[in-house]
């Protein structure tokens, strides 16, 4: 009763100042009347100053550039209307690099595949778990720029890949994997999954971690094997790591831009062009601003697409 | 969580395990055979020796130094106030920095670049250091906020009666208790800003101002086509990166499950 009748006399005090009395509102009475602690907007300024500055500018001003025929620095741009956008339907490589990117998505699975599989080998009793743990998600914080020579050095026509293939006696797939467009792609893909296959596993080893041991006894006294136990228990049960990887491995993709743009630069002959290296090289090197933002309006409708699905996850989530 | 019976079966395993990682080990050993053919470890020297490397270093940590230090106190002041303080429109404006969550900073090259130009902002870091804060900022203040949101309200409310303003709890109270979402922070900015190829290449144009990340291609003009200084250069870059992540290792790893596993 004591603590009760201080809080009173306190928040009677405190309404002296906004500042305080928000607080109070805020810490005892959480279902009575809400005060505004005008506090609050100053806490958050810095942080929603910059991001409208940069992000929501930069959208407001992509959406006025893409109705522009424009190289960038004339004085007097002219407006187009939506021709930008008539054009963009019809480029034959905007579709392509859709593709794609989809081809990106597609092998987030794989990604995964493997994620999980090593999360369960390295769950079940091997020596020297760190060591493939590190060597595993090393390539996770290493720049994708800094790689790419490496990488173009690995699948070069007298790279490491076909000297490998050489000796082993399969001169017959020895290939030039980035010079030819049909191998191009799933080159830089490869690549991709070499980068992100430490992030699946990391996500679904700790998620293993939370796997009733007991369950799996259960299974395996009524007579499952490994097999069964795995896609019975184990792959129901990382449900929600499999979904959380799905839905970052679709963001990665939007945001695919090194690799392709360092290791083949969008070539040979377009095969590997994404969104953002044709974005930039229509905006940026070729000076087809009006164009590079029409193609940057379709990356952004992408992303606001996936923020506004992750945060219907956010609000259906434990996450209050 | 596999059975695995008797010491045969054991063996499979790890030989198992071995064989399918060694793949992803194999670029960085070929990175490192790559580095030594040719001049062996003269290839280093020469790079090492480049008068520019220091400026390309100290650019890359500058840059990711100030955009871990902007992204931080933006990021925690506003998780706090979104997660134990009372304002109107608080939802809305928690919305209005989500937005950006999954914008990729390729997004931003074709209005940011003419921007910068016209506000004679090219080749300056702050083209390059705002923009990466932007982007930084949602998924950061989603975290903070979630774990700020988890502390006990009877700890704020304890504050209050000691006579703490929200300055003050915010100082001696939320930042000592959220060391651990901190780190996080911490860490992963810095590697995002250090990791960064796109901002710089766009808005750092001369050589003095380039950042790490830029460096093979600068090591291309320097060499042309000799692949191996090339590669000793890429080496001499990744050197720092694996040596943080080998000391902080667990940091990493904690990063990714509490952003991502709820």
């Amino acid at each position: 009763m004591k603590t009760v009748a201080l809080t009173r006399h306190r928040h009677e005090q405190s309404t002296l100042t906004q500042h305080r009395a928000g607080r109070a509102a805020k810490g005892s009475a959480p279902h009575g009347p809400r005060r505004n602690n005008v506090a609050g907007y100053l806490y958050v300024a810095p942080a929603v100053l910059v991001v409208v500055g940069i992000v929501y500018f930069a959208i407001v001003y992509t959406l006025r550039i893409s109705v522009l025929d424009w190289d960038g620095l004339s004085p007097d741009p002219v407006a187009v209307g939506l021709d930008n956008y008539v054009r963009l339907v019809e480029d034959a490589v905007f579709w392509r690099s859709l593709g794609h990117m989809a081809m990106f998505a597609l092998a987030v699975l794989v990604q995964m595949a493997l994620g999980l599989g090593f999360a369960i080998l390295l769950h079940s009793g091997v020596r020297a778990k760190t060591l493939y743990k590190v060597l595993l998600f090393l390539p996770v914080v290493l720049a994708p720029a800094v790689m790419a020579p490496v990488f173009r050095q690995i699948f070069d026509a007298d790279g490491e890949l076909n000297t490998m293939l050489r000796a082993v006696g399969l001169d017959a797939l020895a290939h030039p994997w980035l010079a030819d467009p049909s191998t191009a792609l799933y080159a830089l893909i490869t690549i991709n999954v070499w980068q992100w296959t430490g992030f699946s596993f990391v996500l679904y080893y700790a998620g293993l971690t939370q796997v009733d041991a007991s369950l799996i006894e259960a299974a395996r006294i009524d007579g499952a094997g490994n097999w069964r136990v795995i896609s019975s228990l184990l792959i129901p049960l990382t449900r929600g790591t499999t979904v959380t990887l799905a839905i970052l491995g679709v963001i990665g993709t939007i945001k695919t831009f090194d690799i392709p743009y360092l290791v083949t630069g969008g070539g040979p002959a377009r095969s590997t062009e994404v969104l953002a290296t044709y974005l930039y090289q229509q905006g940026i090197t070729d000076f087809h601003v009006g164009y590079g933002a029409a193609l940057t309006v379709v990356l952004m409708i992408m992303s606001l697409v996936l923020t506004v699905s992750q945060v219907r996850r956010f609000k259906l989530g434990s996450e209050a | 969580m596999l059975e695995i019976r008797g010491a045969a079966g054991r063996v499979a395993t790890q030989l198992l395990i071995t064989v399918l990682v060694a793949p992803f080990v194999f670029p960085l050993w070929s990175m490192l055979q790559g580095s030594l053919a040719g001049d062996g470890l003269g290839n280093y020297s020469s790079v090492l020796g480049l008068p520019q490397l220091p400026a390309f270093f100290r650019n890359s940590l500058l840059i990711a130094v100030c955009t871990v230090v902007l992204v931080y106190a933006s990021t925690m002041l506003a998780s706090f106030a979104l997660a134990k303080l009372p304002f109107v429109g608080k939802e809305v404006l928690f919305y209005v920095l989500l937005l950006a969550l999954t914008m990729p900073s390729a997004a931003l090259t074709v209005p940011l670049f003419i921007t910068v130009q016209r506000l004679g902002l090219l080749d300056s870091f702050v083209a390059v250091i705002l923009p990466l804060t932007a982007l930084a900022i949602p998924l950061n203040v989603l975290l903070a906020r979630g774990f700020i949101a988890a502390l006990p309200d009877e700890l704020f409310e304890a504050a209050r009666l000691d006579g703490c303003g929200t300055l003050r709890t915010f100082w001696h109270l939320v930042l000592p208790l959220i060391r651990p979402i901190s780190a996080v922070v911490v860490v992963w900015t810095f590697v995002g800003a250090w990791n960064e190829y796109l901002l710089p290449l766009l808005f750092l144009q001369s050589p003095t101002n380039q950042t790490i990340t830029q460096l093979p291609q600068f090591f291309s003009t320097q060499y042309g086509s000799d692949q191996t200084k090339i590669i000793a250069g890429a080496v001499i870059i990744t050197l720092p990166t694996v040596i943080v992540y080998l000391a902080l290792q667990k940091l990493f790893e904690r990063g990714l499950t509490a952003g991502a596993i709820k």
